[in-house]
């Protein structure tokens, strides 16, 4: 068993956990942190997408014990008491997720995004979301959305969808 | 060289289950505030039709759609349902859903009547509101209707009710009957970009022009186009189960299991065909599953308006493709250029 | 991190917390229950009257907020975990199942094999699929011994110590041997062919006796899975009065309580049955999977039991989409009209009917496409093989038949050397057509699609692309007919 002390979402955490355990099971049995999804733990599906460092990762490739001392910010993090992020506000008014399970995963790649590339062209983001599969939705407003959220983070007038 | 081509393929699908009932039950109940709780036992799997059958029982009521409450999937708790399969939740759960939120617009016309001096028959439901019809300033608020049900005639507003599309079984022999209430239409249309030297096949765009009655939610109705197409994208050119000769499969993983992702997803139109079914809920069908029937066949019908080649079997891989143009120019007599 | 707020993990010592005056009991930034955040309704949802409102989902920002709970994400006190050995052979006699060391194991509660379920026996038609196999395999993924532990990963280890002695047979992979008459039965005695469908509308000899051009063409389509995101899942455990709470992905819940009823034997009225949001279905989750083998394990135990599918489970262990074998056979005069349509389906129905009886019939009726056709002999079979069992997937047969019908299309009009768009809007239904199964239709707005994807879209009449668009038969069987 090994200590793991890490920074999750602006707090101090730390848990006990088994040499092997991934980072996503850490933060999902032991840290009660669900949000992040394990849709196949082998790193093929994205649902599993936290920033680590300031890099997107698939936190299912990562064991706890890498993620010692490290920043790392879940889909939890992204809200506040008072407000949702403005990626979620715009995947919401765009109806961009559908059963929602990929949807964390999007989300903090999207923001992974946006943290280095604060105006993103369409290919930038088709790029940023390659590693997360979506069944539901054909990505189309998810990336109505990340350009929408854009727009809005930079300050410009907030535009209506339709 | 890169080619490009053009394809275009049309279709047909039934609503519901073949023949066989496959009914649907759903309960309104009215509080004192005029909004609504729908209980029903379908299963929300991602394609919306909470809040599609939100939108059905708030226009029954003349209700906004944040003023419903749905509840879901317990088999303690809500009516029957055959399911979220077939393409029928709109229809089928959604007429049920419909007609129980009708019996409860028809209680509350009838404590409303006498109260605003009118037959029950002289009133309509709209914005909030019991009206009159004709004479829109004389009106009760949905939410007080429904208090005076509960608190003075005693009778609090609830409805249920069943809905079963009608459907003749069909011969044994030769097959004639009517198997389905009603059937969708549609058609796609694709432009390619094949290379001939690898055969990759890039997708431009994809116009999707879909017939689901009235769409209940237009922004929904986009969102099963675009996520049909991607799977109409992979069945096209990369899913494949692939097994060896002792019969066990040899991918069953997302590493060597190829879908789509957002760097193969074509620019997408979505266009809504006017059209209103009587037999479907406000006009309403369905769209689940028609979204991803004919895009494998107007890409494909595209790749062989690009390079000539007709794939017969799916998925048209890259490799496919290469060995069929390479066929192609085998089979062709030779050009002697003077 | 030494500025950055501290928190008490939930098993801190008393100590240690009160020792360090900075640190806090929960979790401030991360708040696992919001409340309401920015309590403005989108406007669309506050909208009268509600119907063609593009209202924004009710589940929308529970999603986006991570907060939707889905099965993998509840968990309830003393829950165990259970995992599924599956065959990996396609099709063997089970000799003898050894489970002594598996239950040895410390840490494995409990290990159940198909004698353990009361009727071992399900099926959405035919009742042809075992819960746990006892007897025979039919395909790799096939269930065999059910465990139950406090970890996941001790209920995979216990997997990994049960040994089971195959007699192997060598499996049926090809649909069309599968439809020999000689070709031993996959579930002898029944035969391959587990269900039929025609439809005869019209005199089809007539009809190419009446056409000056004959095309045949063969199409096949492969076996794909539904892949949802979130694989399947279920959680079951009873109460002290007997009855059993089963949350499950299922799509279907009235008739999954029936299934679980009489695969347990017990009546439905002591079954509640939950279905959570769930993260994905296109079809694949429509029947039950573990839900009787949890529902026993946590009646053995006395405690929750949970599942979830492996992402290799969801494509070995459960339903996938029909590969299908489409013999096309079309008579066209020559300015276009179709007079007869012969097709002949075979569909690969993997070790088990599922929902193959749908599939066949929707495949067989959609068949000739959207066309005005006098004369259509239309006859399918789906035929059992030792591969994945194929059942309900979106579309159930319509994305397999389409690519064939549209691609015989194309091939028409290439041999009549005219505008795709021109041969479909020639013989395409409109309001009132007669259906291949007799069926007047209404609503019919094909013609429609087709003309306004057409305008949207540009299409150019034929020989747009750099092909030239040239017809090149495989094999011309005489005057009129080409094989294509």
């Amino acid at each position: 068993m090994v200590t793991v002390t890490l920074t999750v979402n602006g707090e101090t955490r730390t848990a006990i956990v088994g040499g092997e355990t991934t980072l996503l099971r850490m933060l999902r049995d032991n840290l009660n942190l669900t949000g992040s999804k394990l849709g196949c733990d082998v790193g093929d599906c994205g649902a599993c997408t936290v920033i680590v460092d300031g890099k997107p990762v698939n936190s299912c490739l990562m064991l706890a014990a890498q993620a010692e001392g490290r920043d790392v910010e879940t889909i939890e993090g992204l809200a506040s008491m008072d407000r949702v992020h403005p990626i979620q506000k715009a995947f919401e008014e765009c109806a961009s997720l559908q059963c929602g399970f990929c949807g964390p995963g999007v989300i903090m790649s999207a923001k992974a995004l946006l943290d280095e590339i604060p105006n993103p062209t369409i290919p930038q983001i088709r790029d940023a979301l390659g590693g997360n599969l979506c069944r539901c939705t054909g990505y189309v407003k998810m990336i109505e959305a990340i350009l929408l959220a854009s727009r809005n983070m930079r300050g410009e007038a907030v535009q209506s969808i339709r | 060289m890169k080619k490009r081509g053009q394809g275009m393929a049309c279709m047909w699908y039934p609503i519901g289950f073949t023949v066989a009932a496959n009914p649907s039950s759903a309960v309104v109940k009215l509080d004192e505030d005029g909004t609504a709780t729908l209980l029903t036992g379908t299963v929300e799997t991602g394609q919306g039709s909470l809040t599609i059958l939100a939108q059905i029982v708030a226009q029954e009521l003349g209700i906004s759609t944040d003023d419903v409450n749905v509840v879901s999937a317990d088999t303690d708790a809500t009516p029957m349902d055959t399911g979220a399969i077939a393409s029928r939740t709109t229809y089928v759960t959604g007429n049920a859903a419909r007609l129980a939120a009708e019996k409860v617009k028809m209680m509350l016309f009838d404590v409303a009547a006498p109260l605003l001096g009118v037959k029950p028959n002289q009133l309509e439901a709209m914005d909030h509101k019991i009206v009159v019809k004709g004479f829109p300033q004389r009106n009760m608020h949905i939410g007080d209707v429904a208090n005076h049900a509960r608190t003075v005639t005693g009778e609090p507003p609830i409805g249920s009710a069943s809905f079963n599309p009608a459907t003749v079984a069909l011969d044994p022999e030769t097959g004639q009957g009517k198997p389905f209430g009603t059937y969708v239409y549609a058609t796609q249309i694709a432009e390619v970009e094949v290379d001939d030297e690898t055969g990759d096949v890039e997708i431009l765009r994809i116009v999707a022009s879909h017939d689901c009655g009235t769409p209940i939610n237009p922004m929904l109705v986009e969102g099963q186009v675009e996520g049909g197409i991607s799977m109409g994208v992979g069945f096209a050119l990369q899913e494949e189960i692939l097994f060896n000769d002792k019969g066990v499969q040899m991918n069953p993983n997302l590493t060597n299991y190829i879908m789509p992702t957002s760097l193969d997803m074509p620019e997408i139109e979505v266009d809504i065909v006017d059209n209103y079914d009587p037999s479907g809920p406000f006009g309403a069908k369905g769209v689940g599953e028609p979204t991803l029937v004919p895009t494998a066949a107007c890409i494909l019908n595209a790749i062989y308006d690009a390079v000539g080649v007709r794939i017969h079997s799916l998925p048209a891989t890259a490799e496919k493709v290469f060995n069929a143009i390479q066929a192609k120019r085998d089979a062709e007599p030779k050009q002697i250029t003077a | 991190m030494d500025k950055k707020p501290k928190v008490a993990e939930k098993d801190s010592s008393v100590e240690s917390v009160l020792k360090d005056p900075g640190i806090l009991r929960e979790s401030v930034a991360s708040p696992l229950v919001t409340y309401p955040i920015e309590v403005v309704v989108p406007k669309a949802r506050q909208q009268t009257p509600a119907v063609g409102q593009r209202a924004t989902r009710l589940d929308g920002r529970l999603h986006g907020l991570g907060q939707t709970s889905y099965i993998d994400d509840m968990t309830f006190p003393g829950m165990l975990y259970a995992k599924i050995k599956r065959a990996g052979v396609a099709s063997a006699r089970i000799k003898s199942i050894d489970t002594s060391e598996a239950e040895a194991m410390p840490g494995v509660m409990a290990v159940l094999t198909g004698k353990d379920v009361p009727n071992n026996a399900f099926g959405p038609s035919l009742k042809d699929q075992p819960v746990l196999a006892l007897e025979r395999v039919f395909h790799a993924g096939d269930p065999v011994v059910a465990v139950a532990a406090v970890s996941e990963q001790i209920a995979s280890e216990a997997c990994e110590k049960i040994k089971i002695d195959y007699e192997l047979f060598t499996p049926v992979l090809d649909p069309l041997e599968s439809l020999k008459l000689e070709t031993p039965g996959v579930h002898a005695p029944s035969a391959n062919i587990y269900q039929k469908k025609f439809i005869k509308k019209g005199d089809i000899e007539k009809g190419f006796a009446m056409s000056d051009h004959i095309v045949e063409s063969q199409y096949r389509t492969q076996m794909v899975e539904h892949v949802p995101l979130e694989p399947h899942a279920t959680i079951a455990m009873w109460d002290a009065n007997g009855r059993v709470t089963i949350y499950s992905t299922l799509g279907r819940i009235t008739l999954g309580r029936a299934d679980i009823a009489s695969t347990l034997g017990i009546p439905i009225s002591r079954i509640r049955l939950v279905a959570t949001i769930v993260g994905g279905n296109f079809g694949g989750k429509n029947e039950i999977t573990t839900e009787p083998v949890l529902a026993l394990l946590s009646k053995k135990t006395g405690r929750p039991v949970k599942s979830v599918f492996t992402r290799p489970d969801e494509f070995i262990a459960s339903t996938t989409r029909h590969p299908l074998i489409m013999d096309y056979k079309t008579g066209v005069t020559k300015d276009g009209r179709i007079q007869a349509r012969k097709i002949r389906l075979v569909l690969d129905g993997g070790a088990y009917c599922s929902w193959s009886e749908t599939t066949l019939s929707k495949a067989c009726i959609l068949s000739a496409g959207p066309y005005n056709i006098e004369n259509i002999y239309a006859e399918a079979y789906v035929v059992y093989t030792n591969k994945t069992m194929t059942g309900a997937m979106r579309g159930f047969g319509a994305p397999q038949v389409c690519f064939a019908y549209e691609s015989h299309m194309d091939e028409i009009a290439t041999l009549l050397k005219m505008d795709p768009l021109e041969l479909r809007l020639m013989n395409v239904f409109h309001e009132g057509s007669i259906s291949p199964t007799g069926q007047k239709l209404q609503s019919v707005v094909v013609k429609e699609s087709l003309l306004r994807a057409a305008e949207k879209f540009g299409w150019k009449g034929k020989g747009s692309g750099t092909s030239g668009g040239k017809l090149l038969p495989k094999d011309i069987i005489d005057a009129t007919t080409v094989r294509v």
